[in-house]
């Protein structure tokens, strides 16, 4: 069994300041490897665990994104393959072609699994791309994958139901957070990822004639700000029970 | 990092960037719960120690990474932050595995240090007595030649980890004067007393220590009989300068509570952090944590280098402790009346005010330092 998972070199959300107008300052900010990713890898980890095989790495990011490539192999990948590329991050089509584009290189895969979107930007908008142009299979939003033979069947967590799907390998599939817990990788793990062998590539190499022209653009990112009303009800508590449940059903917060 | 290890500038970084968020994520959260006594540090302890925390300043060859001594203490700079019961606990078990590595036979190294270093077992550095601690000449416990074995009689007190390490380093008077041996849980004639109650690092295990006629195999002695004490003060040197990283680590904590408070807080109409006040406090914390992170930082880069570093040592954790209680004590007066009666405030000078005590006083530290300095002058 040869599994790909696509990582994501994102911005650190939990780092991000943004400047007085909400605009989000890029510039210098800390990065990761995007969280739901670690699920991906903790998945593929769990099914070669199970089925013997290899997994690797596909990143396309730029050169800082090595620190990200080599936080997934020190969780126990064998191998990986970064695409070395400063344009990528917010053109979906773009970065879906080119990790197609090396996947094609590194394959052939039984299963490609990617996180249900990144976590600074949160479009996903890869994984469903990403199967189209390797015309396969594909289950979205997994939170459970078990693989029997050439079968896999796959449970999908979408917004107020579930779906169990059957896939015939090779697929592409991405997972939910709630498929598994991350492995936190050891130190002598994390030492010994750097002497794991990564593949580089450029765009250049990879790219054809059918490489797309970008779709959109994106115009303006801004920081989403909460005002919270911040009421206070003052008096004794049983008059500041009732104002309370008052107010949250003035809000529709719960039924009147 | 890349002006101070120009080479290996991202490989330490990833190491200590990894371990942060594993102690953001696993330890921090649980810490309130350790100084409640509501929750045990084992389980998350010995959860660290596998993830490889031990392992950092230690030889290849014994189970470690060989990184420098200066890089475990930027990671337990981090534990303080996180928990200080469990970097106490941990750093304790260090202190045991470098006294091993200094001075153990080429056996006790291989047997003990790969279990030490990995988390298999946990140490515990047995030198203060009921009626000794800095004076550790004065210490009454004794080794007796009998055969192949030595026989311990004698008590020690305050002990971290005692009642749950595997391995006791244990400092005692034998024929030829001071001397160290290695007990193992489980020896015969060793037993621990109760928990001791403390005001502070409530989650990390203090008590005495006793030894009735306890039989240790004659192997287990730790380098020459004689030399014990020569052993125990190198080992506090190192110590020392890790007990002030974990004080720094507090500090830092207490700091950013504070900090992230006084944004909030408001008085006459506007966040307190706009007085003059409370600013002087928040610049004078800062600097005051950064000052210690860089003394604790430069004894150990000394102590990297094989440069003599034990005043250094002695002033940096002198420094890094009672500027933890200082700090902690700002955080409390930013935090007003919720610092004095929130646990979660003040158990950060609860936790920083034994280390201006444990491993070696303020008073006695200064009395090295002093020493030192009148030594090399003319």
């Amino acid at each position: 069994m040869k599994i790909a998972v696509c990582v994501k070199h994102a911005v650190d959300e939990s780092e991000l300041r943004a400047d007085p107008s909400g605009k989000p300052i890029l510039q210098g900010a800390a990065s990761k490897v995007s969280t739901f990713d670690k699920n991906a890898a903790e998945e593929a980890l769990r099914m070669k665990a199970k089925s013997g095989g290899e997994v690797v790495i596909v990143c396309v990011g730029p050169a800082e994104a090595k620190k990200t490539i080599r936080e997934a192999l020190a969780m126990g990948a064998d191998k990986a393959v970064h695409v070395v590329s400063d344009a990528s991050g917010r053109d979906s089509l773009a970065t879906s072609y080119l990790l197609w584009k090396a996947l094609a290189k590194s394959g052939p895969f039984d299963a490609v699994l990617c996180a249900e979107g990144s976590s600074d930007t949160y479009e996903g908008q890869v994984p469903p791309m990403l199967a189209e142009w390797m015309a396969l299979p594909y289950a979205g939003y997994a939170s459970k994958i078990e693989l029997s033979g050439s079968v896999a069947k796959v449970e999908q967590s979408l917004e107020d139901s579930s779906q169990t799907l059957e896939l015939t390998v090779p697929f592409v599939a991405s997972v939910v957070s709630e498929i598994n817990e991350p492995r936190y990788p050891t130190l002598i793990q994390i030492m010994q990822a750097s002497k794991k062998p990564m593949e580089e590539l450029t765009p250049q190499q990879l790219s054809g004639p059918d490489a797309p022209t970008s779709l959109s653009r994106v115009l303006d990112t801004r920081v989403q700000s909460m005002n919270r009303k911040k009421v206070v009800f003052e008096g004794a508590p049983e008059e500041t029970a009732t104002k309370l449940l008052d107010a949250l059903k003035a809000e529709g917060v719960i039924g009147a | 990092m890349e002006s101070l290890y120009p080479d290996r500038a991202a490989e330490y970084g990833e190491v200590l960037s990894a371990l942060g968020r594993y102690m953001q994520e696993k330890i921090l959260p649980l810490s309130a719960s350790y100084d409640a006594h509501s929750n045990s540090i084992a389980k998350a302890r010995s959860e660290l120690l596998k993830n490889g925390i031990l392992q950092i300043s230690h030889p290849k060859e014994y189970g470690g990474l060989g990184l420098p001594f200066s890089i475990y203490n930027l990671a337990i700079q981090m534990l303080g932050a996180a928990d200080a019961s469990i970097a106490l606990s941990v750093a304790i078990g260090n202190t045991v595995a470098e006294g091993i590595q200094m001075f153990g036979t080429e056996e006790q190294k291989r047997g003990y240090l790969p279990r030490l270093v990995s988390g298999d077992a946990l140490g515990s550095f047995s030198l203060t007595e009921p009626a000794s601690g800095s004076d550790a000449r004065g210490s009454k416990t004794r080794a007796r030649r009998e055969g192949g074995n030595y026989v311990l009689n004698g008590s020690k007190m305050f002990i971290t980890n005692a009642g749950e390490a595997d391995l006791y380093f244990v400092f005692a008077i034998a024929e030829k004067g001071p001397s160290c041996f290695l007990v193992e849980k489980g020896a015969s004639g060793l037993s621990t007393g109760e928990d001791l109650p403390k005001m502070g690092m409530r989650g990390s295990r203090t008590a005495e220590v006793r030894f009735v006629d306890c039989r240790v195999p004659a192997e287990n002695l730790v380098g020459e009989e004689g030399r014990g004490f020569d052993y125990i003060k190198a080992m506090l040197n190192g110590s020392r300068i890790v007990m002030g990283s974990i004080c720094v680590g507090v500090a830092q904590i207490a700091f950013e509570k504070a900090l992230e408070y006084s944004k909030q807080r408001t008085a006459f109409g506007k966040p307190i952090s706009e007085f003059q006040l409370i600013r002087e406090k928040i610049a004078d914390m800062k600097t005051n944590v950064n000052a210690g992170r860089m003394m604790c930082l430069y004894a150990s880069m000394l102590k990297d280098a094989g440069a003599e570093f034990s005043s250094e040592a002695s002033q940096a954790k002198v420094f890094a402790t009672e500027m933890s209680v200082g700090v902690c004590d700002s955080a409390i007066q930013i935090f007003g009346g919720y610092g004095y009666t929130t646990d979660d405030i003040h158990r950060h000078w609860r936790d920083a005010r034994l280390l201006t005590i444990g491993e070696g006083t303020s008073e006695i530290l200064r009395m090295l330092i002093a020493s030192r300095e009148l030594a090399h002058s003319i």
